[in-house]
């Protein structure tokens, strides 16, 4: 799966500096077409900052080499997003705004509309299509804007902590989902998230960030007692076995790896 | 000149005092071209949080004069003009600057401000223009003045019709829109100097200290009624043209003899407590 073609993106040396703190350290790091590729690290790490430098957001040195070329379709799902709770804005316009060329102010065309609520389906959230953006809890607010990132058709798809705030069963729907719109539509993801249970079912590749690369391939080679402890610290591997025992409750195939740090 | 007498003909079948005078004529057509424009910028103003920005470009219409004055330029021509350079340099001051918006627009606001009065304070005779800038006098709008509004209106139409939507994308996430490859720095350039241009003619209408108001106190009335960002560009059109009739009316009335601006804020502010009032009884209801 890995090798079959050129990698989507290639971080090559790519350094952020931010008011003389070196945020992201010469990164070199690469992911593979079609993969999901998560990002994992301790908070502060330069995830986010990894990101938006991908999306052109933050000046870095070094290169960022994208497979599609910068025309490339890309999907963007944010950590968080500050909106105005006050402000009359519809499910069904913040689905509308970007592919009805007719303003909003004339209404919602049919097409549009239809287009919405099964992308609301699709993840799961068709109950609030009625409801205002500014209402929404915060997981809802994921499943919509995960909505608005798949409007895009992406060939890549970015998505910084999408289940962050989404309950249980959410999360699972996130990445089965994700995983099921992968393997039919064959996009790319790059997703970064604090769920190493979900990273070690769902992931195809794993990227350990710490203001440089830690290790990275796939999860079952990656998720080593020795490289968590690097990335996290000691208490990382209590939090680590405590997630397994949530998120794997039947013996799977990666629980060893945690295990082994516990063991350490 | 385009010939514009239908349009005063239209306006002299309003059934107000006083409408067969042209200048009442041209009062009553430059405000029905302002409120609406004013309205709906209004509410993407209010997206933005750019309140701040219009009462800059807005003080900047006294330098604007000013300069034009000492340049031997119409004023009528400086003043628009100086306010779309003002409005593009914060933009683009705010986009190179590592400084917060505020500040960037503090200090340009600072400056067009001390321009305008240090010019001033070495000539007498534009000193006397002060009080029409503080204030406004609609009632002193020529044909030119609204020919220009009418091509002005045009414009904002079409913006309107282009750029609702991705104004709207970009001011939920400038980030998820550029990423969706929508033109967020082109459209905000273009919002920019479309904002300048119609505060620098409301600027006649109300006067520097009330621009903002005919910015802001629409949208923030209609962001209480509206159940959608369709319906609230609505209802800020609605709230604001009723506000300019109704205080153009009121203001000419011998028993009122208000200024025009101030009366039609007023009116535009009895909108905002009824607004409030309807949000308050909905909430209740809902609870
Ligand atoms: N605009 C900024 N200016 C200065 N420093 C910043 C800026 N944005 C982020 N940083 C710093 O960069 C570092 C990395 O931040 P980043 O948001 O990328 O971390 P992260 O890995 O996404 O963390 P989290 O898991 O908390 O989301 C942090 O130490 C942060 O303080
Ligand atoms: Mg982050």
């Amino acid at each position: 799966m890995e090798n079959d073609n050129a990698p989507a993106i290639v971080f090559d040396h790519v350094s952020v500096t931010r008011s003389g703190l070196n945020i992201l350290d010469q990164v070199n790091a690469s992911v593979p077409r079609g993969s999901c590729t998560v990002l994992i690290g301790p908070n502060g790490a330069g995830k986010t900052t990894l990101l938006l430098a991908l999306l052109g957001e933050v000046n870095y040195r070094g290169n960022i080499t994208l497979g599609g070329g910068r025309g490339l379709r890309i999907g963007y799902v944010p950590q968080k997003l500050a909106l105005d709770r006050g402000m009359p804005f519809t499910v069904a316009e913040f689905l509308s705004m970007g592919i009805q060329k007719r303003p909003l102010w004339l209404g919602i065309s049919r097409q549009a509309r239809k287009q919405a609520r099964d992308l609301l389906d699709l993840v799961h959230a068709t109950h609030l299509i009625r409801r205002r953006v500014g209402t929404l809890s915060g997981g809802e607010m994921q499943r919509v804007l995960l909505a608005l990132a798949l409007q895009q058709n992406p060939e890549l798809l970015v998505l910084d902590e999408p289940s962050a705030g989404v309950d249980f069963e959410g999360g699972r729907l996130f990445c089965e989902l994700l995983e099921d719109l992968r393997k039919s539509q064959g996009f790319t993801q790059i997703m970064v998230s604090h769920d190493l249970g979900m990273v070690a079912h769902h992931a195809t590749c794993v990227i350990c960030l710490k203001r440089r690369v830690i290790a990275q391939g796939p999860p079952a080679k990656v998720l080593t007692g020795e490289v968590l402890q690097t990335l996290f610290g000691m208490h990382m591997g209590l939090i680590c076995a405590q997630d397994h025992l949530h998120a794997m409750p039947a013996g799977s195939g990666h629980t060893a790896s945690c295990g082994e740090l516990h063991h350490d | 000149m385009i010939d514009l007498s239908w349009l005063f003909h239209l306006a002299s079948l309003f059934p107000l005092d006083g409408m067969d005078m042209r200048f009442m004529q041209q009062a009553l057509v430059a405000l029905v071209l302002l409120a609406p424009m004013t309205a709906a910028l209004g509410v993407q103003v209010v997206c933005y949080r750019m309140a701040f920005f219009s009462d800059a470009v807005g003080h900047s219409a006294f330098a604007g004069v000013a300069i034009g004055l000492v340049l031997g330029v119409n004023p009528h021509i400086s003043m628009p003009l100086f306010g779309l350079a003002v409005g593009l340099v914060i933009m683009f001051m705010q986009r190179f600057s590592a400084l917060p918006s505020d500040t960037v627009i503090g200090v340009v606001f600072s400056a067009v401000v001390a321009a305008g009065l240090a010019v001033v304070s070495r000539n007498n005779t534009i000193a006397r223009d002060l009080q029409q800038f503080l204030y406004g006098d609609i009632l002193t709008m020529t044909e030119t003045d609204i020919c220009w509004l009418l091509a002005l209106f045009a414009v904002f139409v079409l913006f309107q019709i282009v750029a609702f939507n991705r104004l709207l994308y970009a001011s939920t996430s400038s980030i998820i829109a550029r990423a969706h490859r929508v033109p967020v720095a082109l459209f905000e350039y273009l919002f920019a100097a479309l904002l300048a241009l119609v505060v620098m003619f409301s600027v006649w209408g109300v006067g520097v200290l009330l621009v903002t108001a005919m910015l802001i106190v629409p949208a923030a009335a209609a962001r209480n009624f509206a159940r959608s960002a369709g319906g609230m560009f609505w209802w800020a059109i609605v709230v604001s043209l009723t506000s300019a009739v109704t205080g153009l009316a009121l203001s000419v009335q011998p028993w009122m003899g208000t200024a025009t601006g101030a009366t039609i804020i007023l009116v535009c502010c009895v909108w905002f407590v009824a607004s409030v009032v309807v949000l308050a009884v909905r909430n209740e209801r809902q609870a």
